[in-house]
Order: C-alpha cells, then structure tokens, then sequence
C-alpha cells in the first residue's frame, strides 16, 4: 500500500498546494455582488436547458450509478429532467408536484411537494444547483474565482437544509450557469453532476407539465 | 316559656355561657376541618352519575396515561422559522433532561431513523397477528423469486432516478414489514395526519408523558412550579425575536383551577362581605351587629363545611362556591331580625324585650324561608352530579344554621345600652312607598306589571331564543394560561374536533382482539357510507393468541435458511450492500426464534423501546391494564348536539361487543336533555312544592295568585334579561332558576305573613319591606360577587342568580306589594 507519508515533501507540497495557486478566494462581499449578479441573470433569462452526467454512489449500492441525459429548468423551481439509458426515466416537476415517468415499466411515481417529504430533498438540489435564489438564507458560502468559472461551497445554515445536505459544491461557468455540483448527503450518498451544452433560450411551458399516459400505471409513494 | 323569650333571656343574661357553646362549636369544627379536608378538583365530578359517556371519561382521565401527558409549543415570529427548526431539537434535549420528565415527542417518528427502527422492532409480532389469508400472502414474498424479482426491480428504479426504493429499503428491505404494518397504519391513518409543526412553521408542539405520582391538584401544583421554573429558562439559546413557550395538559389545567378555587374564596368571599357590609351600614348605620352578622355567617359557613366533611369526606371544588352563597342568602335573615329588633328599640322596648319581640315576630318567616331555600338547594341532589349535590346540601346546613344563629349569635354583638337610631332616612323612604302604594296601588301595578309581562313574554317566548351552551370551553377557567395556550394551539394547527370515544374492557387478549376485530369492519362501512370521517383503533395491536399460533404453524413451513441465502445471493447479482441490509438479515434471525415451539408468542410491548416515540400513539389506545382499550371515531362535524350523540349511539356500537362512547364534546351533548330536564322537571317539582307550601301558609287564594304571578314575572323577566345581555344557558348556570325561585318565595313569604297578620302598615309592613330591599341588594351583591370567580360554573351561576334575585325583589316590591294592597285593602295609620 502506498503510504501518503511516503510521498517526498516537495511533491506533496506542490499536490496540494496547485489548486490553491490557480484559485482566487472571493470575500463576503464578492460572494453577496456574485449572488446579485446571478439574480439579475436568472431575472432576465429564467430558462435553462442543458446536457448532464451523473454519477451517484449510494450506500444502498457497492458501486457507484452513472446516468446521462437532458435537463430543462426554468427559475424558480420548475424542471424536466430525461434520464437516457437502460434505465430510462423523466421527471418532471412544475413546483407543486413531482413526476417520476419510468417507461421500461410504463409506470409513474407522483409526489407532492412543500410537505417536507424526503422527496424535497432531491428538489432541493436540484433548484439549489440551478436556481441559487435567496441561497444565502439556507447557506453559509463561501466561493473562489477559477479562471473565468466560480467555486462556491455551501454549508447548510438551517435544520431542514442539515437534513438533506452535509455539504453542496457548486462550479458555475462565466454565464453563470452550473458546470458541476458535488453534494454529499448525511447518509454518506454522494452525488456529482457534470452540465454541458448549457444554454438559456426559452423553454415551451408545456415542457414542465406531465399528464400519464393512458395504460400508466401511477402510484404514491409517500401516500399524500 | 316561648322559644323567643328563652332567647332573649340567654341573650341578655347569660352572655358569658353563650360565648363558651359559640367558642365550642367554632373548635369542634375547626378541628374537623384541620383533620379532615380534602378537595377534589377535578371538574368531571360536577358532571352527574348514572350516565355511560361520564363514567367513560373518569375511566379514560383514571386509566389512561395521556392524564399524565403535557403539551409544549414554542411559537415565533414569522421571520423566525428556519431558526425555530434549528432550536427545536435542542428545546427537546432539554425537555428530556428534566427529572420530571419521562418521554418527548418532537415529531413524527416515522421521520427519525430511531422511529423506523423502533417500528420495524415490533414488525415480528405484527406481522404473525395477520388475519391467516394476509399472512399467507405475506409469506410468499419470501419465495425466492419474488426475492430476486423485487430486488432487480428495486436496483432498476434506482438507476433511473426514482427516490422511493431508497425509502422503501431502507425501512423495509425484505419487503414483509410493510404488509405487518399495513392493519396498524391503517388503523391510524388519522393520528398521523396530526403534525407537530404548524402549516406556516411558527410553531412547533412537543409532547411530554410526565412522571408525576398522581394527578391530585396538590402534585400537579408542585409539578407546575417545575414546569414554570424550566420554561423560564427554555429559550436560553434562542437567537430569534421573542419565543413564546406555551404549556397545556391535564396538569396544567388542575393546578391552575385549584390556586384558582383559592383565589375564588378570597374574591368572592372578600368582595360579597364587602358589599353586603356596605348595604347593611347604610341600611342600619351600626357597626358591631354587622360584625355580628359577619361572624354568624362564617361560624354557619365552617359548620356546614364540617359536616359537609362528614358526609361526604371528599369536597367538590364546586362546593367551596357555597360560602358566597350562603352569605348572600343568610344575610337576608339577619337583616330582616335586626330590622325588626331596631324597630322594637325605637318603639320603646328594652333590649330583652325587643329580642323576644323580634324573634317572635320574624322566626317563623325565618323559619318558612330557610326551609324554602334549602328544599331548593336540596334538589340539587337530583341532578346526580356529586359538586352540585354537595352544593345543595352544604348549603341546605349552612343555611338552617345561619338562619338559627342570627336570631341567637347576632345578639351576643348588639351592645344592650345603645340607644336607637333616631333618623332612619331609608325607613321614611320605604315608608312614603309603602303608603303610597297602598292608597294608590293601579298606576304602580299597570306600570311594573306592564314592565314585568313584557319582560316575562320576550322571556318564555321561543324567539329570541336562550342559546344553551355545551362545548367544554363553557367549563374552562377564566385568564387560564393552560386554555390560552391549547387554544393558540388549536389556531395553529389544522383543524380537527374531537373524536367520540369508544372504551371497550375485554376479559383476555383474545376477546379484545376480536371485538376490535368486529369494531373496526363495522367502523370501515360507517366511514365507507359516510356516516363517520374516520376513525383510529388499536385493532392491530390487539395480538390474537389463536391467529399467531396459527401463523407460526405456517411460518415453521418456511425454509428460512434458504431465505436467508436466495437474499444474499440477489443482493450480490443486484451490487446492493450486505450492510445496508443487516436488518433483513435480523428479521430473518428473530422469525427464525419465534418458530420455536417451545417460545413463548411474541409480544410487541417487549419488543418496543421505553423511550420509542410510539408509546403516545401506543398511550391512547391502551390502559395501564391493557385489556382496557379505547379507540377514536371521528364524527363528520363537531358533536354539540343531543341528536347527533344520539344517532353515534345508534351507529357505532356493535352487537354483542360492551363499548362505552365518550370524549368531552360527546359527554356534553349526551347531558344536554339532563340539562333540560334539570330546568324543567326539576325546577317543575320545586315549584309544585313550592305553589303547596305558599297554599297551607297563605290559605288566601288571592294573595297565593298574587305571589305565583310575581314569581312568574321575576323568572321571565330573568330569562329575559339573559337573551337580551346575550347570557347563554350552560350545563351549570340552569340551576340558577331553582335558587331564584326559592329566594322568591322568601321574599313573598315576608311580605304576605306581615301583611296578613298586621293592623299597623307603618309598623309592619314598611318594617318588614325595608329589609327585604336590603336583603335583596345583599343577595344580589352575594350572588354577584361570583362573577368575580374564576370558575366559570361559579361564576356563570352567580351572574344568573344576581339577575333572578334583582327582578324577583322588584316584582315583591313593585308589583305583590300594591297588588295586595288592591286585593286585600288595609287602611293606612294615618287615614
């Protein structure tokens, strides 16, 4: 086994130390203007379609599942997210409810939301990830500047947010939009997501409303 | 010798020996009161017997652990809340730190980790307690291809996004938790739409099961003061705008309604003797005989009270109201005897003399009055409500004895060498009434018999009608913090009345389980036709010894071992976590031991953890004996009426099963026709009585009309001064006419006796009418001063008394006095 001590001195200062060279810490007030200036480009293009990877490693599982697809967002809290693959699914959500559409097995999951039901929790990242709005309530941040990209680390400030989230990583691009977000659950389930192919044009509303299709079998999950 | 001059001569002559028979009884009682007291505060003894849905409340306030259960809630502002849900947990550590208590529930345990481990512990027992056909059913997921197939199923939806296997293994990853558990959340499908934090999240409830010995008012006092002294201190650490910290419970409320019984003895009782001091003062200008007056209503108050210890060894917190009463009732006796010993004085007669002329004169009225008013709180027994019939006869001693002493005591306190009062300005006035209304009596009889019938038509008329209150806010003290915080805990949180409940007390564990058994189908077509919104029964956790039996044959059938592989083997194929399913493992484990014919059947309350936020649902259902069960039936509306109790009484029960329905809300509608016939049969009986009494003392058909009409008049007038001050009836507040007809009659019984009997108006009748005005406005102001109560049935019952005795004394004044004077012409001395 290779031991980390084992490593020269230099070397493992140079490791450690590299990411610190190329990254600008922003101060409180940085964060707060970058926060405005996400604000003032959510308020002027609420709509945002992107391309996304996923790799989530759960402790329910050995391995870690990786899954690809489509996502569709438009501020505050609506989403349509298109899981392609083996295990193809859609999920849709228009801020009250949640769809959950599985055609391999032509069934559908529907959830209601603002019940503080563990579901919430995904919504949460979700919206946290591409919405950013009032933020700054739930979470303490802190940020760095990376080139043209910002790294903001979000710790949950309140009680509801510790139950869902033990840390939140966010990249944002020069548009300001999410490149990355690496969230670590208190269970230890661990999600990083890669967006690619972001853009901001609009998104038909229909996009966020789900209707099953006749056939469907629809359950609830959480019974409400 | 007369009994009146045997009076007046130990009055007057042997003073000394008196003082010694007054200082002796004084102690004797004294001594009693020391030795024995022991008050009883708990307001479902003012209920009355006999009634099923009564008896179910003491069983469910006796038997029950919920007694023993407060109610917290922090409540902050609107900015507050994610601080709020920061803080709750650390209010509940700290609730759960005090020595006093023994259990907190800060939220649903089914959102915790520990609350689902806690019910997967009790899924063994649940599950073999499955009716056979579900049992069997259940027991075919553990085949190994509905293993396999479910777990494959499970890792698919994993992978496509779904949220729900997550949750559904990790409470239940065998997959037979949930069939157990389904009959249980079945059954509580209404106890768990019952959140702990308020839709808007300004307030958050915690429950707490203390650990006090008993609910006695005193233990409850001491358990407050604690309670108190941590709430002072519960918002240390709270950062936000102020936090409220609200309390309620049974606890809560007993220890404020038995200080309050203190602070109701000192207000009332301070306030009615002020009051009547005053009025006497005025009436007589002396201050000794009403001191005289005061101590002989206070040695007769500690007499009844000692016997009233006696007789009954336990007082009724209601019963201590009657000190108030007795004072406002046996002030009237002194009034009317000194009154008439003033009179003597001024007409010449020495003090002996006038003592013996006093009591001569008015013992016989004094007589008549005390045995009218104490039939008429006698009656009280009837009702069948221990507080009442304890009122009734404290009050029927108190009164006969205060009746005794103020022509006896009274006089030890008037000096014999006082001269007469000289000018008497109240005297001239009641005497230019008296003559004017004997020499003109029609205007005055047109005038306030037209007032009166007014009054007395709106009064008996169905419309506007006399609202009669039975909702269990009725009964709450007044400015209780305990019902200010259930209150704002109520506003709060979503809206749900009470249920009916329904106590079912079975011989052994499998008659429960049946009769819940039946209880619940039955209970399930009520809702499904949509006679009932819900209901909540402990069905599925009454364990039938003979279904688990039969499941564990069943189970013995089972290959577990192979189970056990067929599960380690599709965990390995799907790339799921041996460790994230060690608990399907441990199920398979504690089947495997219940299948030992020689273990005994499991049972759930060895299985659950003590301190498992279960037991408050657990609590509800179960006694401390656990064969006495209850469960909760939730009407479609709030239950305030006879009938709608009524047709739950018809509906609920099932053949053959003994259920007792109850719950305050049911109680109170079931007792509304025993509040009804409390005002009309038994007030009717005492009426009759009194209609015959006034007949054999009257034998005056004339002047027997005369005083029926007034008191017809003074009860409508009553009544209708209630409707129009908006005063609503309630189950305490009824009897009130019973006392005003009693007081009634004394008032007509002064009046008409001297009538009858004298030659001389001036003497006799302006003597006699000047002290039923001052004995009315002394009952008035007695009566009145429990308003000042904090006990709503006290003080509901004093305001309604006040405004009976004030109509029934202006009906004598200004309508029998000239009525009689028309039907019976007497001429004035001075014509």
């Amino acid at each position: 086994m290779f031991a980390i001590s084992k490593l020269s001195p230099l070397l493992l200062s140079l490791v450690l130390l590299t990411p610190i060279v190329r990254a600008q810490s922003l101060s409180e007030a940085e964060v707060k203007n970058l926060l405005v200036r996400i604000a003032e480009r959510r308020a002027s293009s609420p709509d945002v379609r992107a391309d996304f990877q996923e790799q989530k490693t759960m402790h329910l599982l050995n391995k870690p599942i990786v899954s690809s697809g489509k996502i569709w967002f438009h501020a505050p809290n609506k989403f349509r997210r298109e899981i392609t693959g083996n295990s193809p699914s859609v999920t849709v959500s228009n801020g009250r409810d949640l769809w959950i559409y599985y055609p391999n097995f032509k069934s559908a999951e529907h959830y209601s939301l603002g019940k503080r039901s563990p579901v919430d929790a995904a919504i949460a990242a979700i919206n946290t990830a591409l919405n950013l709005e009032n933020v700054e309530n739930t979470f303490q941040i802190s940020g760095a500047k990376i080139d043209n990209a910002y790294d903001l680390q979000l710790l949950p400030r309140s009680a509801s947010m510790k139950r869902m989230f033990q840390k939140f990583d966010l990249r944002l691009n020069n548009d300001l939009v999410a490149e990355r977000t690496e969230m670590t659950q208190p269970n230890g389930d661990h999600i990083v997501t890669t967006y690619s192919n972001q853009t901001r044009a609009a998104i038909p509303a229909l996009t966020f409303e789900f209707t099953p299709a006749g056939g469907t079998e629809v359950t609830n999950p959480l019974g409400r | 010798m007369r009994m009146s001059d045997l009076i007046a001569r130990v009055m007057a002559q042997r003073r000394v020996l008196a003082w010694f028979g007054v200082a002796a009884l004084a102690a004797a009682c004294f001594g009693i009161l020391i030795t024995r007291i022991e008050l009883d505060s708990d307001v479902i003894n003012m209920l009355p017997k006999g009634f099923e849905s009564v008896e179910g409340l003491k069983i469910y306030d006796r038997d029950f652990e919920q007694t023993r259960e407060l109610t917290f809630a922090l409540r902050c502002q609107p900015q507050d809340v994610d601080k709020l849900e920061e803080f709750a947990p650390t209010f509940a550590e700290n609730l759960r730190k005090q020595s006093w208590c023994e259990r907190v529930l800060a939220g649903s345990p089914m959102e915790t980790p520990d609350g689902i481990r806690d019910l997967q512990s009790i899924a063994v027992p649940l599950l073999l307690n499955l009716e056979p056909a579900a049992f069997e059913q259940t027991m075919a997921i553990l085949q190994p291809e509905r293993i396999q197939e479910r777990l494959h199923r499970l890792h698919q939806e994993i992978e496509a996004g779904s949220p729900r296997p997550e949750f559904e293994l990790g409470f239940d990853p065998l997959g037979i938790i949930a069939p157990a558990l389904k009959p249980f959340a079945e059954a509580n499908a209404i106890e768990q739409e019952q959140p702990l934090t308020s839709p808007d999240r300004t307030m958050h409830v915690f429950l707490v099961v203390t650990n006090q010995p008993s609910l006695s008012a005193f233990e409850c006092q001491r358990l407050m003061r604690q309670v108190n002294a941590f709430r002072a201190r519960a918002g240390d650490g709270w950062e936000g705008r102020p936090l409220e910290v609200l309390v309620t419970g049974r606890s809560a409320y007993v220890a404020e309604i038995s200080l309050s019984m203190r602070y109701d003895i000192v207000a009332t009782l301070g306030s009615s003797v002020l009051l009547v001091g005053i009025i006497f003062f005025i009436g007589f200008r002396r201050w000794l005989p009403l001191l005289g007056m005061g101590f002989s209503l206070l040695l007769s108050c500690l007499v009844a009270l000692a016997a009233g210890l006696l007789v009954f060894g336990r007082l009724s917190m209601l019963a201590v109201g009657f000190c108030a009463i007795l004072v406002g009732l046996g002030v009237d006796f002194a009034i009317l005897i000194f009154g008439r010993y003033q009179q003597a004085r001024i007409d010449g007669e020495e003090y002996q003399p006038a003592i013996a002329t006093s009591v001569a004169r008015l013992g016989r009225a004094v007589f008549f009055g005390a045995l009218t008013t104490a039939v008429g709180f006698l009656a009280l027994i009837l009702s069948g409500s221990m507080g009442f019939s304890q009122l009734g006869v404290l009050i029927a001693i108190g009164i006969f004895f205060a009746g005794l002493f103020m022509c006896t005591i009274l006089f030890l306190f008037v000096r014999p060498g006082q001269a007469p009062q000289r000018h008497d300005w109240v005297f001239e006035i009641v005497k230019k009434y008296v003559r004017w209304s004997v020499q003109r009596p029609a205007p005055i009889i047109i005038v306030a018999g037209g007032i009166l019938l007014l009054l007395s038509v709106i009064g008996f008329s169905p419309v506007p009608p006399l609202r009669f209150e039975a909702s269990v806010r009725s009964l709450e003290p007044k400015n209780s913090r305990a019902a200010e915080a259930l209150q704002a805990i109520m506003a709060k949180m979503p809206t749900r009345w009470e249920p009916v409940l329904a106590i079912v007390h079975a011989r052994d564990a499998q008659e429960l389980h049946d009769d819940w058994q039946r209880i619940t189908a039955h209970w399930t077509e009520l809702q499904q036709t949509g006679k009932i919104k819900g209901f909540s029964t402990p069905a599925a956790l009454c364990l039938s010894p003979v279904w688990v039996e039969k499941n564990r044959e069943r189970l013995r059938t089972v290959n577990l071992p192979a189970v056990r592989q067929t599960l380690e083997e599709a965990l390995r194929v799907e790339g799921f976590s041996t460790d994230s399913f060690a608990s399907a493992f441990r199920l398979l484990d504690d089947l495997r031991t219940v299948v030992d014919p020689k273990a005994p059947q499991p049972d759930w309350r060895k299985h659950l953890p003590k301190g498992a936020g279960w037991w408050f649902l657990v609590d509800r259902y179960f006694a401390k004996n656990p064969l006495l069960t209850t469960g909760f039936a939730t009407t479609n509306e709030p239950v305030a009426n006879h009938a709608q109790s009524k047709e739950l009484s018809r509906e609920l029960p099932v053949p053959g099963v003994p259920m007792i329905l109850s719950g305050w809300s049911y109680t109170l509608a079931d007792l509304q026709p025993w509040s009804q016939r409390q005002l009309l049969i038994i007030s009717a009986l005492m009426a009759l009585f009194d209609v015959g009494l006034l007949a054999i003392l009257y034998r005056d058909f004339r002047l027997w009309l005369i005083q029926i009409v007034t008191l017809a008049f003074g009860i409508g007038a009553m009544i209708a001064t209630m409707k129009l001050l908006n005063l609503h009836l309630n189950l305490l507040n009824v009897l009130s006419f019973r006392l005003v007809l009693a007081i009634g009659v004394d008032y007509g019984i002064y009046v008409v006796l001297v009538w009858q009997k004298t030659r001389e108006l001036e003497h006799d009748v302006a003597g006699v009418i000047k002290p039923v005005i001052l004995a009315g406005l002394t009952a008035v102001s007695g009566f009145g001063s429990l308003g000042w109560a904090r006990n709503p049935s006290l003080s509901g019952l004093g305001i309604a008394c006040a405004i009976g005795i004030f109509w029934s004394l202006l009906a004598t004044i200004f309508f029998a006095l000239p009525a009689m004077a028309a039907a019976k012409p007497k001429v004035w001395s001075g014509q």
